[in-house]
């Protein structure tokens, strides 16, 4: 826009600046694949094969979850590549994301304490 | 400081020849200046139908039984004004019209970092309103603007989801001006402008913005889950189908008690521009203004349970919002504290602005403090859903936003027309403003107090001389808000020429033209010196420069 900063701005990222080449797309779009395959056969196993605890089977689809979005994040939403700000801008969306599952949590845990509450016996 | 004519060329001016010509090189404009214009047309038709719909409830509330409408009606009267001037008023009025036009000129840049996108978010909000409008004059909506589950998603035969679909595009709009806000002021300040030299209306619209980027989303989400629960009986607020209700709750307040920093901070900014130009002093502990707008803002977004005390929340849950809600008092008093230091010993001036600025601090003062009642749980299980609360917030939002944002619109009225307008009027309506808003809601604190529930329409008639009290306050408060129009729009033509600078005003904004050319300055402009930096003869000279009569 300003063209006294346009030329601050060329010579800030081509220092800093690395591309992503099309290869790397790729062999990110192959694991996203995986990934989501793994979605699936998670749920098909324990559907189908294995009985398990509620807790583990939703720590398995978490995990996988939370891989496919980091690896949308660095690569294609191009964190990776980006300034320290623009990084430092990304995780604090993620500290707000925390901010909002602990607390909303901390009261779901907490709901039922103490346990004969109400104001009549 | 007085010039015989406007400027030859600036933002107004354009060559069209024809009237389509104009029309398109308005609408399609991508100067921050123009963009702030369009807001600034359709933000006050909003507000003017707010307005209305609030004159609707006020009426209404006359006399003890509901005789103008059925309470069917009446629930649709006071939802379409929560929704109008929540969503499309207060949130955007100050970040949208004054920041547009002021965060490129106060920070030296040509415009916003992203112009395109600052015309997208225009449209958007025109779009969101236009759902909004739709849906009210299809039989309006009856949730009101909370849009509580499991009413909302389940019950409600109203025009829940055409409503919603003007909140959630509306919110992009938001998040849009943040990103612009916030990228524009990292990257685009002018040479020599460093951080702790920024005015504190930038630093008020940055943490404003930080707000839009991360609360408006989950808003949108909470919204969406709603019209998906509606359409598609996905259980995820009515408990029949494994959902649960106050899970909407926190993610509602989750951005909605954030949205009224949104709408608080960025007009503290305005007052803070304003304290220090009519006091003729340097602000008092700029850095500490500076930090608890952040502070606001980070805080702000720890505090939502404190709607929820009675809500069948966590009472530990309930216990840790209350004690994190007396935080935010801090900044707040922080704020309050350095304007009042600012004052003393300053030339203070009471022109228009200035007025609206006083009037502000004493209103946010009490909105603030009844605040506190509010986050002490043992107060609020008294005056939850009663118009103790109604009182409250209407003192923050508009004894706080529309004090602020009447007073930055006469401030920069020179700047934005290049013309003055009537300093006497000016004065009067603010008055008037200031006596209007007192009359209407002081009222309800003790009407509140007293256990008058909000959003009934009927009610125990010994309410009822407050009830008129307030109606006849509201009336006041029409007028007051009907001149400004008046004069405002008779100084288009009429009014004297403003100069550059007419109040003496530090900052960048007044050293360019008035109105600004479309690249708001000739030569890019170089900062050497602090904000506020008025000398300390500058109120000596103001006071010798005083005549009987003069407004100064």
């Amino acid at each position: 826009m300003a063209e006294q900063h346009t030329h601050a701005h060329a010579h800030h990222h081509s220092d800093k600046h690395t591309h992503i080449s099309r290869g790397t797309y790729y062999r990110v779009f192959a694991a996203l694949m995986v990934l989501m395959v793994l979605t699936v056969a998670a749920w098909w196993v324990e559907k189908n094969l294995i009985e398990m605890p509620g807790w583990l089977a939703v720590t398995i689809a978490m995990s996988i979850a939370i891989a496919k979005t980091v690896l949308i994040v660095l690569y294609f939403m191009h964190v990776k590549i980006s300034s320290r700000m623009t990084q430092i801008y990304a995780a604090g969306a993620f500290v707000w994301l925390m901010i909002l599952f602990v607390i909303t949590m901390g009261d779901y845990i907490a709901r039922g304490w103490p346990p004969q509450a109400g104001p009549l016996p | 400081m007085s010039t015989l004519s406007l400027p030859q060329t600036s933002y107004i001016h354009d060559r069209s020849r024809t009237f389509a010509e104009w029309l398109k090189s308005w609408l399609l404009t991508v100067d921050h200046k123009r963009i702030a214009i369009l807001y600034l047309l359709s933000i006050n038709f909003f507000f003017l139908l707010g307005g209305l719909a609030a004159t609707l409830v006020r009426v209404e509330l006359i006399t003890p039984q509901g005789d103008l409408m059925s309470s069917d009606v009446y629930n649709r009267a006071f939802t379409l004004h929560g929704i109008i001037m929540v969503f499309f008023f207060l949130i955007p009025a100050i970040p949208a019209v004054l920041g547009n036009f002021l965060v490129p000129l106060m920070i030296g840049a040509r415009d916003l970092a992203f112009p395109r996108l600052n015309l997208l978010s225009w449209y958007l909000y025109m779009i969101g309103g236009v759902f909004a409008l739709i849906a009210s004059v299809f039989g309006g909506v009856d949730t009101g603007w909370t849009f509580y589950t499991p009413f909302s998603s389940t019950y409600s035969n109203s025009n829940v989801v055409m409503t919603i679909t003007g909140a959630f595009i509306m919110g992009f709009s938001s998040i849009l001006t943040g990103l612009n806000f916030i990228v524009t002021i990292h990257k685009m300040r002018a040479p020599g402008l460093t951080w702790f030299r920024l005015p504190l209306f930038i630093w008020a619209n940055y943490a404003t913005s930080i707000i839009q980027i991360l609360a408006t989303p989950v808003l949108g989400i909470a919204l969406l889950l709603v019209v998906v629960e509606r359409l598609w009986g996905v259980g995820i607020y009515d408990p029949a189908l494994g959902g649960d209700p106050l899970l909407f709750q926190h993610l509602f307040w989750f951005y909605s008690h954030p949205a009224v920093y949104i709408m608080i901070l960025p007009a503290m900014g305005v007052i803070s521009e304003l304290i220090s130009t009519f006091s003729r002093k340097r602000i008092f502990g700029y850095e500490f203004i500076a930090f608890s707008s952040l502070a606001i803002a980070i805080l702000g977004f720890l505090v939502w349970g404190h709607h929820m005390f009675v809500s069948s929340q966590s009472v530990y849950a309930g216990l840790i919002f209350s004690f994190i809600t007396m935080l935010v008092a801090i900044p707040s008093a922080i704020k309050v504290f350095n304007w009042t230091a600012t004052l003393y010993k300053g030339s203070i001036s009471y022109r228009t602005p200035m007025l609206y600025a006083l009037g502000f601090i004493g209103l946010f003062v009490i909105g603030g403090l009844t605040g506190i009642f509010l986050g002490v749980t043992a107060i609020d299980l008294h005056v939850t859903d009663t118009y103790f609360v109604v009182a409250h917030f209407h003192y923050v939002m508009v004894g706080g936003t529309i004090m602020a944002y009447l007073g930055g619109i006469h401030f920069w009225w020179p700047k934005m027309t290049g013309r003055m307008y009537n300093e006497i009027w000016g004065s009067i309506a603010a008055l008037i403003i200031f006596v209007g808003f007192n009359m209407t809601f002081f009222p309800q604190f003790i009407l509140g107090y007293l256990g008058m529930p909000r959003r009934y329409h009927v009610y125990p008639p010994e309410f009822q001389v407050l009830h008129v009290m307030s109606t006849a306050g509201a009336s006041i408060l029409a007028i007051g808000f009907i001149v400004p129009l008046i004069y405002l729009g008779i100084s288009l033509w009429k009014g004297a020429i403003a100069g550059n600078n007419p109040w003496g005003a530090t900052g960048l904004e007044w050293k360019t033209s008035s109105p600004p050319p479309t690249f708001n300055f000739d030569k890019t402009p170089i900062v050497t010196e602090e904000a506020y930096a008025y000398p300390p003869e500058a109120a000596e000279r103001d006071a010798a420069a005083w005549r009987p009569g003069s407004p100064l």
